[in-house]
């Protein structure tokens, strides 16, 4: 077989395009973003976790890789089929605003260290793709920059545990945060602690936006996030780097949203790659599913586009599985259609 | 040489990839040596056609034969492939038992649908643009169908058109259509088709906004580029990116395809009771449970655990036909035990096809006949009607 030179460029140059997903290991240890896909190419949210290990030293890369399918997959669809699905419409309202679609750019620290416009990127390409974006009070850019990088709603996110909560919570506001995150049951450096509800509630007092609490892993979680004031609960595990927890957030949520009962709006983070896991989540109770580790792959590997791209992914796949599933619109998605595997 | 023959000869294949990039490594200055690319623990030597002993054996050498944007295409499935993968685990949840005293040259599969008879409830599932994997295509998957007078259910997306289909034999044949949403198109398709003999009509409904993210894939491995449709072209008109050409799919359009059809009519893409009473409702003659082959929504039910539910839901009203796993004759017999009254191969015919044309294509119709004749024997059942639900113990998760 003869393949003449023009040929072999192409097929070299394809050649080279595939062998980034492997991740071949670079001996210069810096980043080597000429081995990166072209973004465009790129198919699926787990496809820039591949990425992101190209070019974040291993010890970064640990930080933010990895997730648990175990529950995803112990979850099957009951699909109404043939059911109308030109008007898909994805858009949901949460706090008085309407979200273009119910998924959110979780809370992720030093996002600087991921790429040189942290935050800011972040903040770029989520607005990007209509979603909102959680800032966290450990980040590489002041809270004001962020909230002007984006043009869609940013959020704040602090610890209960800090002790300079208050004054996050406060300066966040001041730079327009739409809602402020309190994160209970770690401390800041990622440490397990018990939780103190009265910094809690105290913080739900000092401020004017609507306070959602994240971290919430039980119905008693829940009953006393309520009590001390939360207007919005997280089930959080925070990706899993916390506690003993043998169940992912989304195997607690079916019990905090009927203990809940529609009384604030709940959200749920942990491991959520797929349209298909969102679904599963907001069929479950969720009003909307925070991803945080999958933007992170696309600002580590790509900045703000790479953001923008994941989420924009995230959104089609679960438009698409909305329309395939007979649910085209958010208020018909119910829990009828999960199915659990009986073992 | 033929047209087809050209462009299939001129499909750019894995191999041609790799000598691709061999040759400009040779050639360049940079490099000093060439390495074997594959350690030679990896080679394998391909299998003869005597030598196949199930369906299975078939699917490297269609790998081997045809460019890896093909086999991509007809191997993968939607998203994260959960589906995929558990309609092939549902054959394991589902345990053949008793009886044995037949003996296999005794048993006879031979039933009938809509008042044809047919040797055996194996039949080809509608699969698409079959010349990309044989230069002879549905041409060649029909001629081996004919031979083992097996019912082909011709795809709307074949490589040939169904009338010239039609003309390259004479065995049963019947027509899949993806149904557009202005009607005549649909009434001149399905009179031709009529025309042309298709003893029914099946209309595809699964696939309202499938995207198989392996046809992106292959732009890296010299496939054929497909267009990047994500970010860069937004199908009008939903803001989310999600091609809507099939998003007007309803119930109502069997009443509309209903006047259309002189002949039965079957919906395939089936997956609940709830959708088969539905079918009831709307004039279906015939059901297809069916994912696509692990092609429509991911996460969804392998065939094999649903079937009952829409076998109970119908009753004995209309016939229920299942697809999307099946490899082995044993797969064929469990669905028959849970009240399937027929079976179609997707894959398992491609990969016959792709590997050795109309022989192969024929082969592994015979290989699975005689598998389920096998079976049949080895449960005690001498006749389809035989059969029944105590053959199978089920553990569905
Ligand atoms: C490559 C490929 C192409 C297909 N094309 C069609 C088609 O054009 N029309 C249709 O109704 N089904 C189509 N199907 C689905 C098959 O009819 C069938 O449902 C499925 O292949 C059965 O699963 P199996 O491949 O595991 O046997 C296709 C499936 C594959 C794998």
């Amino acid at each position: 077989m003869t393949v003449d030179r023009r040929e072999s460029l192409r097929t070299f140059g394809a050649f080279v395009a595939g062998a980034a997903a492997p991740g071949q290991p670079t001996s210069s240890g810096g980043p080597q973003t000429g081995l990166l896909a072209p973004v465009l190419e790129l198919v699926n949210a787990t496809e820039f976790e591949s990425m992101a290990r190209l070019v974040l030293p291993p010890a970064r890369y640990q930080t933010i890789s990895g997730g648990h399918r175990r529950s995803f997959d112990k979850m099957t669809f009951r699909q109404r089929l043939m059911v109308y699905a030109m008007d898909l419409d994805l858009t949901t309202e949460l706090f008085g605003y309407e979200m273009f679609a119910p998924i959110i750019v979780g809370p992720v620290a030093n996002q600087g260290d991921l790429h040189a416009d942290g935050e800011l990127g972040t903040a770029r390409g989520a607005a990007a793709a209509k979603a909102i974006m959680v800032a966290t009070s450990e980040s590489s850019h002041p809270i004001d920059q962020i909230v002007s990088a984006s043009g869609e709603p940013v959020w704040s996110q602090v610890y209960a545990a800090s002790g300079r909560a208050g004054d996050d919570a406060a300066r966040a506001v001041a730079a327009g945060c739409k809602a402020l995150c309190v994160t209970i049951g770690v401390s800041p450096d990622g440490a397990p602690i018990a939780t103190n509800w009265d910094a809690v509630q105290q913080l739900t007092l000092a401020v004017n936006v609507p306070v959602v609490v994240k971290g919430i892993m039980s119905v008693g979680d829940a009953r006393t996030a309520l009590e001390r004031g939360a207007d919005g609960l997280v089930v959080s595990n925070h990706g899993g780097v916390v506690g003993g927890h043998s169940a992912l957030p989304v195997d607690v949520l079916p019990a905090v949203a009927d203990a809940v009962n529609g009384q604030v709006p709940i959200l749920v983070d942990g491991s959520f790659r797929r349209g298909t896991d969102v679904l599963k989540g907001l069929a479950l109770g969720a009003t909307a599913v925070m991803v945080a580790r999958p933007p992170m792959w696309g600002l580590a590997a790509y900045g703000a586009e790479g953001v923008q791209t994941v989420v924009e992914i995230l959104q089609t796949e679960l438009a698409r599985n909305m329309a395939m599933s007979g649910r085209p619109t958010i208020s018909m998605i119910d829990r009828e259609l999960v199915r659990f595997d009986k073992w | 040489m033929g047209k087809a023959e050209h462009a299939w000869r001129r499909g750019f294949s894995r191999r041609q990839a790799i000598a691709g990039l061999g040759s400009f490594l040779a050639a360049s200055p940079l490099l000093h040596a060439q390495r074997d690319p594959w350690p030679l623990g990896s080679h394998r030597r391909f299998m003869g056609f005597d030598e196949i002993r199930d369906v299975f054996d078939f699917e490297p050498l269609f790998r081997a034969n045809v460019p890896l944007s093909t086999y991509d295409y007809s191997a993968h499935g939607t998203e994260s492939e959960f589906t995929l993968y558990r309609n092939r685990d549902a054959f394991d949840w589902v345990q053949l038992v008793g009886g044995g005293g037949v003996a296999p040259a005794a048993v006879d599969t031979s039933t009938e649908l809509f008042g044809h008879a047919m040797p055996s409830p194996i039949m080809l599932a509608p699969t698409s643009r079959q010349r990309d994997l044989h230069p002879d295509g549905e041409l060649g998957m029909y001629r081996a169908a004919t031979t083992t007078a097996t019912t082909m259910i011709v795809s709307n997306a074949s490589s040939f058109p169904y009338t010239r289909i039609a003309e390259e034999a004479d065995g049963p044949l019947w027509y899949q259509r993806y149904a557009t949403r202005e009607l005549d198109p649909n009434r001149e398709a399905l009179d031709a088709g009529q025309e042309a003999g298709a003893q029914t009509i099946v209309v595809t409904i699964d696939q309202q906004a499938t995207l198989y993210e392996r046809d992106l894939h292959v732009r890296h491995l010299g496939g054929r580029p497909r267009e990047v449709t994500r970010r860069t072209r937004p199908n009008p008109p939903n803001p989310y990116r999600v091609g809507a050409g099939r998003l007007w799919y309803e119930w109502k359009l069997f009443d509309d395809l209903k006047p259309m059809c002189q002949v039965p009519m079957l919906a395939k893409g089936i997956l609940t009771g709830e959708g088969a009473k539905k079918c009831l409702e709307h004039g279906v003659d015939g059901i297809i449970v069916s994912n696509h082959g692990g092609r429509s929504l991911d996460y969804g039910p392998s065939t094999l655990e649903v079937l009952e539910e829409v076998v109970d839901a119908v009753g004995d009203q209309i016939p229920v036909i299942i697809d999307s796993g099946f490899r082995r004759g044993t797969d064929v017999l469990k669905a028959l035990a849970l009240g399937a009254d027929a079976v179609c191969l997707g894959r398992a015919s491609r990969w016959g096809l792709g590997a050795f044309g109309e022989p192969g294509a024929q082969k592994v119709i015979e290989m699975i006949n005689a598998e389920l004749r096998q079976a049949m024997a080895s449960v005690g059942a001498a006749t389809l009607a035989d059969i029944n639900r105590t053959m199978v113990k089920t553990n569905f998760p």
